[in-house]
């Protein structure tokens, strides 16, 4: 007999599996890490803000209106500052200058404060190593590096990654010679068509930065926000646990 | 078994045969364009960039089936940064897939792209909509379709069915039915295209390079010599990319008008739309066996959908000799987008079909499952060696422990084994290539064909570095590009054939030609002449390749050469087996371990093959336990057009595998794209029903299936 709380899917949704769904779900689709993420960290500021007394409790939309030019991390203060002093100072709907540091270099653009972060490298820098499969968080195509932990680049805004130290897979290798996580990868032919291995790889580089010898277990936990559709995961996997001289970050 | 007989060694090439002892074939080596690839230098057609280039967007109807009222893009045409817009369907012009394209635009970037698409007000009278077979095929369904909504297959008649169905001790009877699955290559369809005069150079992630230049030049009514299509990388197509397609055509429109680059590339859903997909797959099946554990019957309606317009047809019965049987087939028109060709097309739905109910007569007459079908095969033949596999696999899966269907284990988790057995074709030919040897000793190889994924680039220069005796590396292998010598579409894994005998060939010739030139110089007859490892041999003087290439001079040597009898094959077979711990509280399935027995002829590169058979027994593993494409009964839309709903393995998913290749050096080279894709759904749905002990007759078998299965058996505790 099954257990009274078994999640069974019925209607359109019948097919569905690994993870119970909620009302949330249905109506916007699964939030990614990124979004959870995103949204602890939007709980933080506003919790933050609310201490600091501010007008009021800034929703993640008010915020982009608020937000003034430069990097996000004064445009805070600047957004609450000028909200106390005069209200919102929109921003967009047209270009606004930002600068970006990816792979440590500094890259001066402008974009509409709706370009993801994805497409601002992709169609502005020309960073094209990242790519744009399913643009919704999904399938990790897109993951860059921010502050050693792995974000989905096309679920970030570009105003939003603003003063942060951004890295892609163009940045990992070292003139011709190869990152070990890199090398491990062609070593294992931890890739076959090669769409969705940039992900990997810099999924498996924020793995074995924090924890150089993991369990296969902890491997597959850490590659699990990434799909291929090759079939190319038996081999990135041996790749994630042969690396070997990845330095702690 | 009896009639093993000692196959006759086929004919080999009389100049040029595949090596009796290879130095690097069959061995494993590493993709040459791996350090490209995880570096994200590898540019695919989607990370190109132009000078001046501006981004494509289609209009698509938003219905399933609608009549076009009025269109109006006037306000589209005026938007912000809109260089070209074209609108290709009329007013009383009917669409009849979400999706179909109507129109599309051209702007400076991609977001004012999608604005100016939103600006264009289309006006539809919205018809009745057929969103399954079920409401298709009912009498008092609309006609959406001309003639009618299905269309009858010739039927298929071998023996006596009477005779059979009286002979039968035990039958079986049921509905067997599959899924539609979209290919969700990762790089969606699309292409950029610059025009220089009337030249159009189209970067276009496509399987054909020739292929789709002829498509731009008969879409476009342009000659194939003024279009140049490149292909260097490419994210994946599985069947689905051979030609421009409508967005191509309408990218290179969009260009001429604009004046000025354009890239299209699909987003993910507009990809599940319309750009292919496997047809479901129905079948009503009565099948007899003997009480000896004979077949002796197989009677089958079958009917499935391949969407608006395009058929469904796939084998059946697979590989088991019925001798008596009967099947008629009709395929079923509803609103969706067509189906393409996917990853051995038609194979996985009779094997599934065929494989279950395999499993189901096994157990009305006691019979091992495997021993069963070893009762039923067709004699062996190189390309017909189950009987040989399924003993191997059975000892790597340890069929031994098996127990009989219903795992007695008490407890939530079930443990089961499943097998099952697929074929396939894998021949080609009428690739051509050009070699260039210089007076540096370096070699180039050209080939219109191109690298989809499965390391054609890397056998390549193993085929031309084994026949000149030297280093993959010091091969350069120039493809995907259509002012490259033809060479066929990357389909129906017929590419290793089609090329490899190309490069053997042209690469002999090429050292042919230089032995002519050296030997005057050596003071030998150059038959007199041979290549050693990394040296030319003559007589008693073996120099450097690099210094025999010096003597070359100025001008290289430079040959065509082409596909030719005697080095490649075609038919291949292979057994899989899964072993499945299914939660009968939860019904979700994990598939533990998938054991696969493949052969592919004369194995290129190891490496490569093992990671192809990893591959397609992933997209099995997907097909039977998680991917669907879901359309809403109402309105025919797709419920779950992305990579969230549509459901493909994590890497938590993924079970262990192990791969036996087969090694066959005297059938030459076959392909392995798709073999490995065929058997291991199927293999899976038995190893289910050998855990749970209720029959699933239907994929995906995903978690409400089989508790709802479960549960009209009245559970298993």
């Amino acid at each position: 007999m099954r257990a009274k709380n078994a999640p069974v899917l019925q209607g359109e949704f019948a097919g569905v599996q690994r993870r119970l769904v909620t009302d949330r779900e249905i109506r916007y689709g699964p939030r990614t890490s990124v979004q959870r993420h995103c949204e602890a960290k939007q709980a933080y500021s506003s919790r933050m803000a609310r201490k600091k007394q501010t007008p009021r409790d800034e929703s993640r939309r008010d915020f982009f209106k608020t937000v003034g030019v430069g990097s996000i991390a004064t445009a805070v203060v600047a957004g609450v500052r000028d909200a106390d002093a005069q209200g919102p100072a929109p921003v967009g709907p047209g270009d606004v200058p930002i600068t970006l540091t990816i792979n440590g270099r500094r890259h001066q653009l402008s974009v509409e404060p709706r370009v993801t972060l994805l497409d601002a490298m992709r169609t502005r820098l020309e960073i094209t190593g990242q790519k744009r499969v399913c643009d919704r968080g999904a399938c990790g195509a897109c993951t860059v590096i921010i502050e050693g932990r792995t974000y989905y680049s096309c679920s970030m805004l570009a105003i939003e990654a603003q003063g942060k130290n951004i890295r892609t897979v163009d940045g990992l290798a070292n003139g011709n010679t190869l990152h070990p996580v890199q090398q491990a990868f062609c070593d294992n032919d931890g890739l076959m068509c090669g769409f969705c291995t940039p992900g990997f790889v810099m999924a498996t580089v924020a793995l074995l930065e924090k924890n150089p010898n993991p369990t296969p277990e902890q491997a597959r936990k850490a590659l699990d926000g990434n799909l291929c559709r090759c079939g190319t995961n038996i081999g990135v996997l041996k790749a994630a646990l042969s690396a070997k001289g990845v330095t702690r970050g | 078994m009896a009639d093993q007989a000692q196959a006759p060694r086929p004919p080999q090439h009389d100049k040029y045969p595949w090596p009796e002892k290879s130095r690097l074939l069959g061995t494993r080596v590493s993709r040459i364009d791996g350090p490209l690839k995880v570096s994200g230098r590898a540019k695919y057609s989607y990370d190109i960039v132009r000078p001046g280039m501006i981004y494509g967007r289609i209009l698509r109807s938003p219905h399933a089936h609608a009549r076009l009222k009025s269109i109006d893009a006037s306000a589209a045409e005026k938007a912000p940064g809109v260089k070209a817009l074209l609108i290709t369907i009329k007013p009383g012009d009917k669409v009849l897939f979400p999706g179909e394209e109507i129109g599309a635009l051209a702007a400076t970037t991609e977001q004012q792209a999608a604005d100016a698409l939103r600006m264009i007000k289309v006006e539809w009278d919205v018809l009745p909509a057929l969103a399954n077979v079920e409401q298709a095929m009912r009498p008092e369904a609309p006609q959406v379709f001309t003639p009618a909504n299905t269309r009858k297959g010739t039927a298929q008649e071998d023996g006596d069915l009477a005779a059979g169905f009286k002979n039968a001790a035990f039958t079986v009877e049921g509905t067997y039915s599959t899924q539609v699955q979209t290919h969700t290559s990762l790089e969606t369809h699309g292409c950029v295209c610059e025009w220089n005069g009337d030249n159009l150079t189209a970067w276009v992630s496509t399987q054909a390079v020739h292929g789709t230049r002829e498509g731009f030049a008969q879409g476009l009514k342009i000659p194939q010599a003024n279009v140049r299509v490149i292909t260097e990388f490419m994210g994946g197509g599985f069947g689905s990319k051979f030609g421009p397609d409508m967005q191509g055509l309408l990218c290179a429109r969009l260009a001429k008008a604009a004046n000025a680059p354009v890239k299209l590339m699909l987003d993910r859903k507009e990809e599940h739309l319309a750009t292919g997909n496997r047809p479901s797959a129905f079948a009503k099946v009565k099948a007899g066996v003997s009480a000896d554990g004979k077949l002796t019957a197989f009677d089958a309606t079958t009917w499935g959908t391949g969407g608006a317009g395009a058929g469904s047809d796939y084998p059946l019965p697979y590989i088991y000799v019925f001798p008596n049987r009967r099947r008629m087939h009709t395929d079923v028109y509803i609103n969706s987008g067509q189906q393409r060709a996917m990853r051995a097309p038609g194979h996985p739905q009779g094997c599934f079909v065929t494989e279950v109910l395999m499993d189901e007569l096994a157990d009305q007459v006691r019979m091992d499952p495997m021993e069963f079908r070893l009762k039923n095969l067709p004699p062996l033949a190189p390309n017909a060696m189950w009987a040989k596999y399924f003993p191997m696999g059975a000892e790597r899966i340890n069929w031994k422990s098996r127990h009989v269907t219903g795992d007695p284990t008490p407890g939530p988790i079930k443990r089961g084994l499943g097998c099952s057995a697929n074929r396939w074709g894998g021949a080609g030919t009428g690739a051509r290539a050009h070699c260039e040897i210089s007076s540096d000793g370096s070699v180039v190889m050209r080939c219109g064909t191109q690298d989809i994924g499965t390391g054609n680039r890397t056998i390549m220069a193993m085929v031309v570095a084994e026949t000149l005796g030297l280093d993959v590396p010091q091969v350069t292998i120039e493809l995907g590009d259509s002012n490259h010598p033809f060479a066929p579409g990357s389909g129906g894994s017929t590419t290793a054939a089609a090329v490899m005998p190309a490069m053997r060939v042209t690469a002999g010739k090429a050292r042919d030609a230089l032995f002519e030139r050296i030997a005057p110089q050596l003071g030998v007859a150059p038959t007199e002449i041979t290549i050693g490892v990394g040296t030319v041999i003559a007589g008693s003087k073996t120099i450097t390749w690099r210094d025999a290439c010096r003597m070359l001079g100025t001008v290289p040597v430079s040959v065509d050469g082409q596909w030719e009898r005697g080095l490649s094959a075609g038919g291949t077979s292979g057994v899989q087996f899964a072993e499945v711990e299914v939660d009968i509280e939860t019904g979700i399935t994990k598939v533990k371990k998938i054991v696969c027995v493949q052969d592919c002829g004369l194995i290129v590169d190891l490496k490569t093959a093992e990671t192809q058979c990893y591959g397609g027994i992933i997209s099995g593993v997907n097909y039977a336990v998680f991917e669907e494409r879901i359309l809403d009964r109402n309105t025919a839309n797709m419920v779950n057009p992305n990579m969230e709903w549509y459901h493909m393995a994590g890497q938590s998913d993924i079970p262990d595998i192990d791969v036996v290749l087969v090694d066959q050096p005297e059938r030459g080279v076959i392909g392995i794209g798709e073999p490995p894709a065929v058997a291991t759904a199927a293999a899976v749905a038995n190893a289910i029903r050998n855990a749970t002990g209720v029959t699933l007759r239907s994929i995906p078998i995903t978690p409400d299936k089989l508790l709802t299965e479960l549960e009209r058996a009245g559970g298993t505790n």
